[in-house]
């Protein structure tokens, strides 16, 4: 295994074995009592793995479309693939559904996320293929019509349930709990796996699709398969905490410049990337104003665009 | 029409092509192509080169006609083992890519699970690029650039090179080295070579010529007995004259006045 690749990893596992010890309460895990227990393994472990999850899917989708749409600005959320989870989401929450439980607002938003990604595809499609500047610019045009949308219902919701959908949409990741645990683990691990294993399919696509069928690839079949395995993440990633914005776009590009371009590599240090400045970015959301909370994206954003603005002065980072 | 002299490795029948419902652009086209051969591509813009090369590596298919390669369609292939097999390079090269030059080059292999004979190092060296596997394509001269997409071609294995407009952008000095590069390749490793280009005094170093006018072939066969001035005429639309001065100093000489 690649030796950066290697310590994108430890470092990985070293932020999320840190995320769950702090907090207003520091855990001494080899002095476990009662109280602390019950900290660690009903709140801290479920919550750091879920922005762990989330993280993943996000850095990963990330590098994905960034190579697929040959666009380095792409990222999970241009697809409009979360703005109709959010507003169907936005529909449980304010409406008051809850036909089934904890789960009424996942579901809803994982739904949502999929017929989304369904009509981003059918529009992308045309002469047999999925062409990237149509489903770049359906994204964009079905993200402007559900955020029009949402923002209509919001305003003319009540301030309770006002407050509530606003929190799920900026990201919350205070409601974490095992119970959703097992389907969103399942979905990120297979769009994780799939678009590793397309990695050299989609090294050959930011080529063109010309060297990419001249190496053995069918380019629009691959590009289907890659764009269903991002549809997934992100509708996954979506229904397990909301909205987590700047991961998708940033972490691909800080993690190139270390590690390189080769999607082999970038898309599995691109989803520990992820993770690990999800899980530090919740970390922070919920220590630097105890007993309030920040709103995770916001400190991910806070975190990496300047990060991001350092890496974009130096030569051509967009493209390596 | 045939340019058979060797075992044929494309061989299309009849073929033809239109992009819209309303246009025929390649219609009833024939030619082979032998072992070994270095045929150059001539014709005006909008011709039909790039079209005829884009079906001949299987990207476009023709709508009427067949196309084999070695012997058996494109569809009786499967697209890994065709592109060991056939290799194209188009004419406009992105260099934002995000690859090294190595890792570009590397990608000759996807068609492989068990790499075969010669290895990155081996191509890189071949086009003389051993000393840049850790540079990007933007760091590269125009004609380094070529010689790194060769070499990924060199490395995926192909018998057979479809080259768009190689030539494109590049000065005479780059122009004759990367002629010469694939004369030397195709003597080394009995490749053949299609190459479309526009330098007609480039043409006539090559073997073959094949001209093309509205997607139609209007000569085909050694340079000297093609590039005539009336083929020269229907292809290009100017009039001009083959001056020699020697066995290798034949030119082009157009009376066209500008």
């Amino acid at each position: 295994m690649n030796a950066r690749m290697v310590i994108i990893v430890l470092v990985a596992v070293t932020i999320f074995c840190f995320s769950v010890v702090v907090g207003p309460h520091i855990i001494n895990p080899f002095a476990l009592d009662e109280t602390s227990k019950e900290i660690l393994f009903s709140i801290r472990v479920p919550r750091s793995i879920v922005a762990v999850l989330m993280g993943m899917a996000l850095g990963a989708s990330g590098a994905v479309l960034q190579g697929m749409l040959r666009n380095p600005l792409a990222d999970p959320y241009i697809l409009g693939i979360s703005s109709g989870a959010s507003l169907a989401a936005a529909c449980g929450i304010l409406g008051g559904f809850s036909f089934l439980g904890t789960f009424t607002v996942p579901v809803l938003s994982f739904t949502g996320a999929v017929i989304t990604g369904g009509m981003v595809g059918i529009i992308g499609w045309k002469r047999g293929g999925l062409w990237p500047e149509r489903l770049l610019l359906a994204g964009v045009g079905l993200s402007f019509l559900f955020s029009a949308l949402l923002m209509l219902l919001m305003s003319l919701s009540s301030d309770d349930g006002l407050r509530k959908a606003m929190l799920w949409i900026f990201g919350d990741l205070s409601m974490s709990d095992w119970s959703k645990m097992p389907y969103g683990c399942f979905l990120i691990a297979i769009g994780i796996l799939v678009a590793t294993m397309r990695a050299k399919a989609l090294n050959a696509l930011i080529l063109g699709d010309e060297f990419a069928h001249s190496l053995g690839f069918a380019p629009h079949r691959e590009r289907a398969l890659l764009f269903i395995s991002v549809a997934l993440m992100t509708a996954a990633s979506v229904s397990l905490g909301g909205m987590i914005g700047f991961i998708g776009l940033l972490v691909p590009h800080i993690v190139r410049s270390f590690i390189g371009s080769d999607s082999r590599v970038l898309i599995p240090a691109s989803a520990f990337g992820g993770g690990a400045l999800l899980c530090i970015a919740d970390l922070i959301s919920r220590t630097v104003m105890p007993p309030m909370e920040l709103p995770a994206g916001v400190v991910t954003a806070i975190i990496g665009a300047p990060y991001f603005l350092y890496l974009l002065g130096r030569k051509n980072v967009l493209t390596r | 029409m045939s340019l058979l002299a060797n075992p044929a490795i494309l061989e299309a029948k009849g073929i033809s092509f239109s992009y819209g419902k309303d246009s025929d652009f390649i219609e009833n086209l024939s030619f082979t192509i032998g072992e070994g051969e270095f045929i150059g591509l001539l014709g005006a813009n909008g011709s039909g080169k790039s079209t005829i090369l884009k079906l001949g590596s299987g990207i476009l298919k023709p709508q009427s006609g067949e196309l084999t390669l070695w012997g058996k369609t494109f569809r009786s292939y499967k697209d890994r083992d065709r592109a060991k097999l056939i290799s194209y390079l188009p004419q406009a090269l992105d260099l934002s890519i995000p690859f090294t030059i190595r890792e570009l080059v590397g990608m000759g292999l996807y068609p492989y699970d068990t790499p075969p004979l010669i290895g990155i190092d081996d191509a890189l060296d071949m086009v003389g690029l051993g000393h840049r596997g850790g540079s990007h394509l933007s760091d590269l001269s125009g004609g380094e650039r070529r010689r790194a997409f060769i070499a990924m071609t060199l490395l995926q294995g192909a018998g057979l090179l479809l080259l768009d407009e190689p030539l494109a952008n590049l000065d005479i000095k780059y122009q004759i080295e990367l002629v010469r590069l694939l004369m030397r390749l195709r003597d080394e490793r009995n490749i053949s070579v299609v190459m479309a280009l526009h330098d007609i005094n480039i043409a006539l170093r090559f073997e073959k010529v094949m001209v093309i006018k509205s997607g139609r072939i209007v000569g085909i066969g050694g340079p000297s007995s093609v590039l005539t001035v009336p083929v020269i005429s229907e292809a290009f639309g100017v009039s001009g004259e083959i001056k020699n001065a020697g066995k290798r100093d034949a030119y082009i000489c157009f009376e066209e006045n500008y």
